[in-house]
């Protein structure tokens, strides 16, 4: 949670953190800001526009200047509601954690946080920011009304990667003062293992027959949907997917020619670490969905019956991700 | 990381035009080179928004700011006070725009812009200027909040309204605290001099042409608020200094007598009246002739004038009292003998001649006066703004034997001198005669126009007499004013073009609000402060009592305020056809057809009709009419209104 607080030396910062991590928020995936979790704070700016006033004011007083009175506080006025502005930009602001694609490990996760203002309420500049990551910025206004964000995590292990605490601040209207909240999304993202660069070759020899290898893009039976790529003809279109996710998706199919393989985890040799075999395996896995090659998964707690298409792609690494792990 | 974020291109626009504008009202009293100077500064900025690396190198921006401080050093001879500390913000902040790029920097820049809008109320606080001021509050306010978006693009006027608002919400606040805020009388630090700002007013001399310059200006020296009846203008004199001393050309203050007590005594007419001072960086105070008694923080001089303790800066507010009808000076001193007899040596000596002819001639005092006012009467006098110059060392001389045109301080200057050499004790006094009465709010004003100059001579058994010589010349001038006195062929000042019908009744207003404005709002000091809140209390009030009523009020005002913030009315105006459209489908819950939260207006409608088909041509026109003004931003209370009927119908 050290994303840090203006003004404060890190020990007082660490101080308040730890207090506000007991008063977080439920973990879930749709969280509206409260007033409750909101803090605030004047920026160094704030301190300099206060310092300012105060020249006025003795200024003021000194020529006896009525204007030099109604400016300061004017001025006063203006900074002391550009607070209640700043607080009120953050607040009601509704965050919806919307799925994240699976990423290797090593990549950077892109969370997607879906943000909409409560009763069409406007936002402006809210950044967000977690540990070890650069602020994204959104806005919310009447003419954009909901908007989603990418919130970048490096991942470094296989597994679940959670998006964990992250900082949502702003300092709009005036740049006077810092508002903050901290929040736990409940978002996660899939991490595979990172592919190795230079895996053994795989011994080939237990295929099966010596076929010509299948075709991915036959089209004999259907296989499933994957993303638009460019080169695939109009009839392959999954318009039915289209119209429901708005994206433009192809549908697949393979022809059944008999060639499959299975990846196994005692190929690999005994005395081999496992996250090294799971990266070798997984390596192997991204080849087969290449070749085409029709490809079963064999590993201790887990067997994945040969298959081909995205969908069994996306199984068989999910199951390499988890290995080991306590999924719940 | 945050804070060095480079601006976007259409903030720092945003940034400059407010700076430019808050200098521009200084641009009269700063010295040329900075006028040129700045517009350069700022073209130079606004070039490089399109290309940063027009910006001029560190060095070169230390190099130029060094020039111009030293160029201010020279020029003023120092950097504070007035004139010069303005000149030096202005100057600073524009060459601060030369290097700045950053968030950080442009904060900065906004934060003297206030400093300089503070240094323009040093100057002016007229209504114009402080309304100018407000409106570039809200400017720069909208530039704060330019430089706090991120790069999604607001449009300028969504931008301004956000400000505006922001302002609008922070006037209560600003007005409780402008009231309550604890008034501290006097100055915390000594107040440096500022001999260079010129203020339009008396000066504490007299020579040929220096009363008549002042009749160019219409400005405002003071109003006065009468407590009973305001006397006749031909008793309007308003004494403001003596001047002891002649050289033969010019007449001073001199030293000043330090030995006699000033004894009035009164007789009748008695007025009591306040008056409302604008600033002349000068102690003096101006009272009706003759002033008998003033407040403890006056002091009151044995010439019978009244001075403050330290400089008027600021709006200035006195009460004191005067009688029209008197006697000073019964006792003549022999300071005031000396002085008021004494000659200047080798010059004006043809009229010295005259003074000691009449003095052989006539008999008493008196006559001596008569005779001198029947000769500015019958001879050739003639009152005019537009004397021929007198040149020389005899100006006297000159205007009584020569050119025989002139002015107040002619008149003045010579009938003293004649009275002098006749061998009686006389003085010239300046001040300001008559004044203009406001229909609207029976305030007397006096104008720099109305500044006038005359005797006073001492005689046996009536002690100091005020004689005007001009009233002699041009009576119009004493019972009317400046522009009655003139001859109807001599050109007048542009303002007394103005001073007709119409225009004079805009004149007249304008006046009236313009002193409303400086009466409860300028001169608003911790005597009004504690007056007001007495008035509402009923007692005696101290800074106790208002720090708590300014505690109290604040924190109401603030409540209120920061409610009124977050919990904006649910549905703004564009909002009233939703408004409707929920009314609908809770009446269609009512009937028993409730809406399924996936479905839009258009489904739920023809679920509706087909429910209720009696209602068809109802509910298909209310659900159009919604369509129209909520998704195709056609918005007009015709259509709402139509929707309500149609609500009501079903």
């Amino acid at each position: 949670m050290n994303q840090g607080i203006p003004l404060l030396p890190d020990f007082m910062a660490r101080i308040i953190e730890k207090w506000a991590s007991k008063r977080l928020p439920e973990t879930k995936n749709n969280i509206t800001l409260v007033r409750q979790r909101i803090y605030i704070l004047p920026t160094r700016h704030g301190i300099g526009f206060l310092i300012i006033l105060m020249f006025i004011l003795a200024g003021s007083i000194n020529y006896e200047n009525s204007s030099g009175y109604m400016l300061t506080f004017l001025l006063t006025g203006i900074g002391f509601l550009g607070m209640i502005h700043t607080h009120q930009n953050l607040n009601h602001l509704k965050l919806n954690s919307v799925t994240t694609k699976p990423v290797f490990a090593g990549q950077i996760a892109r969370f997607n946080v879906q943000l909409s203002g409560k009763n069409n309420k406007q936002h402006f500049n809210i950044k967000f920011q977690t540990v070890n990551s650069d602020p994204v910025s959104a806005t919310i206004s009447n003419d954009q009304p909901a908007s989603v964000i990418e919130i970048p995590q490096l991942t470094k292990k296989r597994g679940v990667c959670k998006l964990g605490c992250i900082k949502a601040f702003t300092e709009f209207p005036l740049g006077l003062f810092h508002a903050w909240s901290w929040i736990e999304l409940d978002a996660q993202c899939l991490v595979y293992p990172a592919p190795e660069a230079h895996p053994p070759a795989y011994n080939f020899s237990n295929l099966k027959a010596s076929g010509k290898p299948s075709q991915l893009t036959g089209n004999d039976d259907f296989a499933g949907i994957r993303d638009y790529q460019k080169g695939d003809s109009s009839s392959m279109l999954a318009w039915k997917a289209i119209a429901r996710s708005g994206i433009l998706q192809s549908k697949l199919f393979y022809s059944e020619s008999g060639n499959e393989i299975w990846l196994r985890w005692d190929d690999l040799p005994v005395n081999m670490h496992t996250e090294q075999r799971l990266s070798i395996l997984c390596r192997w896995v991204i080849e087969c969905h290449n070749k085409g090659i029709i490809y079963g998964l064999d590993i201790p707690d887990k067997k994945i019956l040969p298959a081909s298409g995205l969908l069994h792609q996306n199984n068989t690494l999910k199951a390499l991700a988890l290995y080991g792990l306590n999924q719940r | 990381m945050i804070r060095s974020i480079s601006l976007h291109k259409q903030a720092e626009f945003w940034v400059l035009l407010p700076l430019f504008l808050v200098i521009l009202p200084h641009f009269p009293r700063l010295p040329s080179w900075i006028i040129f100077l700045l517009p350069v500064f700022f073209a130079w900025r606004l070039l490089a928004i399109k290309n940063n690396r027009l910006l001029p190198a560190r060095w070169l921006v230390a190099c130029i700011a060094f020039l111009s401080l030293a160029g201010i050093l020279l020029y003023y001879g120092t950097i504070f006070g007035r004139t010069a500390g303005t000149s030096l913000l202005c100057i600073l902040l524009s060459i601060k725009l030369l290097e700045s790029k950053k968030q950080r920097d442009y904060m900065l820049l906004i934060a003297l812009a206030a400093f300089i809008i503070v240094t323009n109320f040093l100057f002016s606080q007229n209504i114009p200027t402080v309304i100018y001021m407000l409106l570039m509050v809200t400017l720069i306010t909208m530039s704060l909040i330019s430089i706090n978006l991120d790069t999604t693009y607001i449009p300028v006027k969504k931008r301004l309204k956000m400000s505006a608002s922001l302002v609008a919400q922070a006037l209560p606040l600003m007005i409780i605290l402008f009231l309550l805020f604890p008034r501290i009388p006097g100055s915390l630090w000594k107040l440096p001099d500022d001999k260079n700002s010129a203020v339009t007013g008396l000066s504490g001399i007299m020579s040929p042409g220096k009363i008549s310059n002042l009749m160019q200006s219409d400005a405002v020296a003071f109003r006065v608020k009468f407590e009973h009846q305001i006397p006749e203008q031909n008793n309007l004199y308003w004494r403001g200094l003596i001047l002891w001393r002649f050289d033969g050309e010019t007449w001073i203050e001199g030293k000043q007598n330090k030995n006699t007590q000033a004894e009035i005594e009164t007789i009748s007419n008695k007025t009591e009246y306040s008056v409302t001072l604008e600033p002349h960086n000068r102690k003096w105070l101006f009272a009706l002739d003759m002033p008998s008694q003033h407040p403890d923080s006056i002091i009151y001089n044995n010439n019978y004038l009244l001075r403050a303790k330290k400089d008027i800066a600021s709006i200035y507010q006195y009460s004191i009292q005067s009688y029209l009808n008197y006697r000073i000076g019964h006792n003549l001193s022999e300071w005031e003998k000396k002085t008021g007899l004494k000659l200047p040596p080798n010059s004006n000596k043809k009229s010295i001649q005259l003074g000691i002819k009449w003095k052989n001639d006539l008999n008493t005092p008196e006559e001596i006066v008569k005779h001198a006012l029947r000769y500015f009467n019958n001879e050739n006098f003639f009152y005019t703004l537009e004397p021929p110059l007198t040149p020389g060392f005899d100006p006297v001389d000159q205007f009584l034997f020569e050119t025989r045109k002139g002015f107040c301080e002619h008149y003045a200057s010579s009938f003293t001198l004649l009275m002098r050499a006749a061998g009686i004790p006389a003085r010239v006094v300046i001040g300001y005669q008559g004044g203009t009465i406001n229909p609207y709010n029976n305030y007397l004003t006096v104008r720099q126009n109305d500044a006038h100059a005359w005797s006073e001579v001492w005689l046996e058994n009536r002690g100091w007499v005020r004689i005007d010589p001009t009233a002699a010349v041009a009576p119009e001038r004493v019972e009317s004013n400046l522009n009655a006195a003139l001859n109807p062929d001599e050109s007048r000042p542009f303002y007394m073009h103005l001073n007709s019908g119409f225009l004079k009744q805009i004149g007249f207003y304008w006046d009236a609000i313009d002193n409303s404005w400086k009466q409860w709002i300028i001169a608003y000091d911790s005597t009004k402060q504690h007056r007001l809140l007495s008035y509402f209390t009923n007692k005696k009030i101290n800074y106790y009592d208002i720090i708590i009523a300014l505690f109290i009020s604040l924190s109401v005002v603030a409540f209120i305020t920061s409610l009124f913030i977050m919990k904006p009315l649910r549905f703004s105006k564009e909002d009233n056809a939703q408004k409707l459209y929920i009314k609908f489908c809770k009446k269609m819950a009512r009937r028993g057809l409730i809406k399924k939260t996936y479905e839009g207006p258009v489904d739920f409608s023809q679920r509706a009709v087909e429910k209720y088909p009696e209602d068809k041509s109802t509910i298909d026109f209310f659900i159009r009419l919604y369509i129209n003004t909520r998704y195709r931003s056609r918005q007009n209370k015709e259509q709402i209104n139509k929707m309500k009927k149609l609500i009501k119908n079903l």
